[in-house]
């Protein structure tokens, strides 16, 4: 056998140009799908995790029928069975906090914003959230300080439209629990700037007691947010707290049920960018079978004394097919090298896409991205090839195996 | 006891339509141990008669049996399998496989075979000192002379000690003395091992050393001249039998 593969092995340095560019072509296609996946990766790993840090994290507590209808009626007061229930998860959850959710209007002296104000307990919330982290440390802006202050943080864009700096006053427009629209006047504590555009166009955050006590609510939540150690683990820990809750009005939502967008858009794209190598490794079967038989046409007297000497065809077919193989093994693995190479350079600053930062920013990625090449591409990567090789190399192989020696001895 | 039995042997080529015949009822027995010549010029159907005899090609007409085998009831699978196991090949262009060195020209055919690693390696180097190719076993073709070159064909066709080696033309790509030298080789090889050798050639000096010579013109048997003094010096197929038993357990000895 090893002088079967051998011949396989220096059959591919007869001509080492033309195997340099088909192993190139592999290399390059390879190189271009991690690179293309790593940013992609990337792109999509921010867009999730921006989305769950500042505002869905992992996991939702919340009444049955909140998330299609953020109405006050549906906020609650946790009981004992649902602190034991997140307090037995210690282990797989990290923080969890509690949160009010109502539509609203905020109004300056300027105009006017429809909002989303979401009232937190600001220390807790810098553990579910990274709210504060986005919060501009400057110019006056700053975090909230407590839960019962009439202090609000809104959004860089915001602000402008508003023409609001921290430490002016605006009015808080709220329907309350018994249906009345009531007003507040709250103080601009901070402005933030988060990755997320729909984030900063429609949310504010205020303390959560004042905001209980403007609509109301007399301690009750809207939901309860919990980020968990490893994202993996939201499915075991969802079924889990509805196993053990005692409050069967509520239920238990993950990331992937509040942004089912992002999971389908994460589907599609992997999608479009599975057509799109496919597109470019149809190709590369092309100029592997190419070069394939163009070796064939040049080895067929020496293939004929092969099988004229007792070698017998399926021999043939497979010494085609390894020589296929070896071209394809050699590009994957030089792609694989300069795609981990190329991710890995990459991430030391980050990829700076700030020039279409305002469009990152719709779909919440952040403009600076951090390619990550993950496991199953590198896998995807190794099946790719080895499809695209034997694809390849049947026909070619065929033929190999099907030559007759007698014509192949008198072939000049 | 004949290696080679051929009866009635016809091969026609069809060429724009019209039947152009080869060989033309061709009976010819060739015994164990011989060293035998079928002399021809050019283009008088030696070359096919050696490719049926090798089972590469198929007759028209006629029977054609090596080593006891019929090969007209052989599938494709069945003639490579007696290519490889009875049958040595010498061809006039050496083909050896270019990306192998000397050895590994001579151990392709016992991988083939089956035979192992280590044994494969030991036979070959073996067979190539016999031939006188020591020092080159690990040269690539290119690397080595004509002459050079068809002493690694000549081991390959007989490392795996097969009843009959079919060389055809042998001689026709090289100088007379390293022909010369080639042609006692052989005949060395067909005394010492008592391997049948059966050549196609128009190589006055082939002809002269063959124990028998058939000539053949226009795809019939002219002549079929078994030389006294030298045919004598040909086993009989007990002979050949015993000379072989007598190698393997040499073999065995090692």
């Amino acid at each position: 056998m090893k002088i079967f593969l051998m011949i396989c092995w220096r059959n591919l340095w007869r001509h080492k140009r033309r195997s340099l560019v088909v192993i190139s072509s592999v290399a390059l296609g390879i190189f271009a799908m991690l690179i293309s996946l790593g940013i992609l990766n990337g792109v999509m790993t921010q867009m999730v995790d921006n989305t769950i840090s500042t505002s869905l994290g992992h996991i939702s507590l919340q009444k049955k029928g909140f998330r299609d209808n953020m109405r006050l009626e549906y906020s609650f007061m946790p009981d004992e069975t649902v602190k034991k229930a997140l307090g037995g998860e210690k282990i797989r959850i990290r923080a969890f906090a509690p949160r009010v959710k109502v539509q609203g209007m905020i109004r300056s002296s300027e105009a006017s914003r429809s909002v989303l104000v979401v009232g937190v307990d600001p220390e807790r919330e810098r553990r579910v959230s990274r709210i504060s982290h986005y919060t501009v440390k400057e110019g006056g802006s700053s975090y909230l300080t407590s839960p019962g202050s009439s202090e609000i943080l809104i959004s860089r864009s915001m602000a402008e439209k508003l023409d609001l700096v921290p430490g002016d006053r605006l009015v808080l427009m709220i329907q309350d629990r018994r249906g009345q629209i009531v007003g507040s006047g709250m103080i601009v504590k901070g402005i933030f700037q988060s990755p997320v555009d729909m984030m900063d166009r429609f949310v504010v955050f205020v303390g959560l007691e004042r905001l209980q006590e403007i609509t109301g609510l007399q301690g009750k939540i809207s939901e309860i947010n919990a980020v968990l150690y490893n994202r993996e683990d939201v499915p075991k820990v969802k079924s889990h707290l509805l196993a053990v809750m005692g409050d069967s009005s509520l239920t238990v939502l993950s990331w992937m049920d509040m942004a089912p967008f992002l999971v389908s858009s994460i589907r599609i794209v992997d999608v479009m960018m599975y057509v799109s190598f496919a597109i470019i490794f149809i190709t590369i079967i092309f100029s592997i079978a190419n070069t394939l038989i163009m070796a064939i046409m040049e080895r067929f007297h020496e293939i004929g004394v092969m099988k004229s000497i007792g070698t017998k065809p399926s021999w043939i077919f497979f010494m085609i097919l390894f020589e296929a193989l070896n071209l394809g093994v050699l590009g994957l693995a030089a792609g694989i090298a300069a795609g981990l190479f190329g991710t890995a350079l990459m991430n030391v600053t980050g990829l700076d896409l700030s020039f279409g930062s305002e469009s990152l920013r719709v779909i919440g990625s952040g403009s600076v991205i951090y390619p990550a090449v993950k496991g199953l591409d590198i896998l995807m990567a190794g099946l790719i090839v080895l499809v695209t090789t034997v694809a390849a190399a049947l026909l070619p192989a065929r033929k190999a195996a099907r030559i007759n020696p007698l014509n192949a001895l008198t072939y000049i | 006891m004949n290696i080679i039995e051929i009866q009635g042997l016809t091969k026609d080529y069809v060429n724009n339509g019209f039947s152009v015949p080869a060989v033309r009822g061709i009976n010819v027995q060739v015994g164990a141990g011989e060293f035998t010549a079928i002399a021809v010029p050019s283009g008088s159907g030696k070359t096919t008669l050696l490719n049926i005899i090798g089972g590469l090609d198929r007759p028209t007409a006629g029977l054609v049996r090596v080593g006891g085998s019929d090969l007209s009831g052989m599938d494709a699978r069945q003639l490579s399998d007696l290519r490889l196991r009875k049958i040595g090949f010498i061809f006039q262009a050496y083909n050896l496989i270019p990306v192998l060195s000397a050895v590994e020209n001579v151990e392709y055919v016992l991988l083939l075979q089956g035979v192992s690693r280590v044994e494969r390696r030991r036979r070959s180097e073996a067979i190539l000192r016999e031939v006188g190719l020591e020092k080159e076993i690990n040269r690539l073709p290119r690397e080595m002379s004509g002459g050079q070159q068809q002493r690694v064909a000549v081991a390959r066709a007989i490392v795996s000690e097969p009843d009959i080696v079919l060389a055809d033309e042998p001689t026709a790509n090289l100088d007379q003395k390293t022909g010369e030298s080639l042609l006692d080789l052989m005949h060395g090889l067909n005394r010492s091992k008592g391997i049948t050798f059966l050549f196609s050639t128009h190589d006055p000096m082939v002809m002269e050393r063959a124990d028998r010579l058939i000539n053949l013109k226009d795809g019939r048997i002219l002549s079929d001249e078994v030389r006294g003094k030298k045919r004598a010096g040909t086993k009989t197929a007990k002979q050949a039998k015993t000379t072989k038993a007598s190698r393997g357990k040499t073999a065995g000895r090692r």
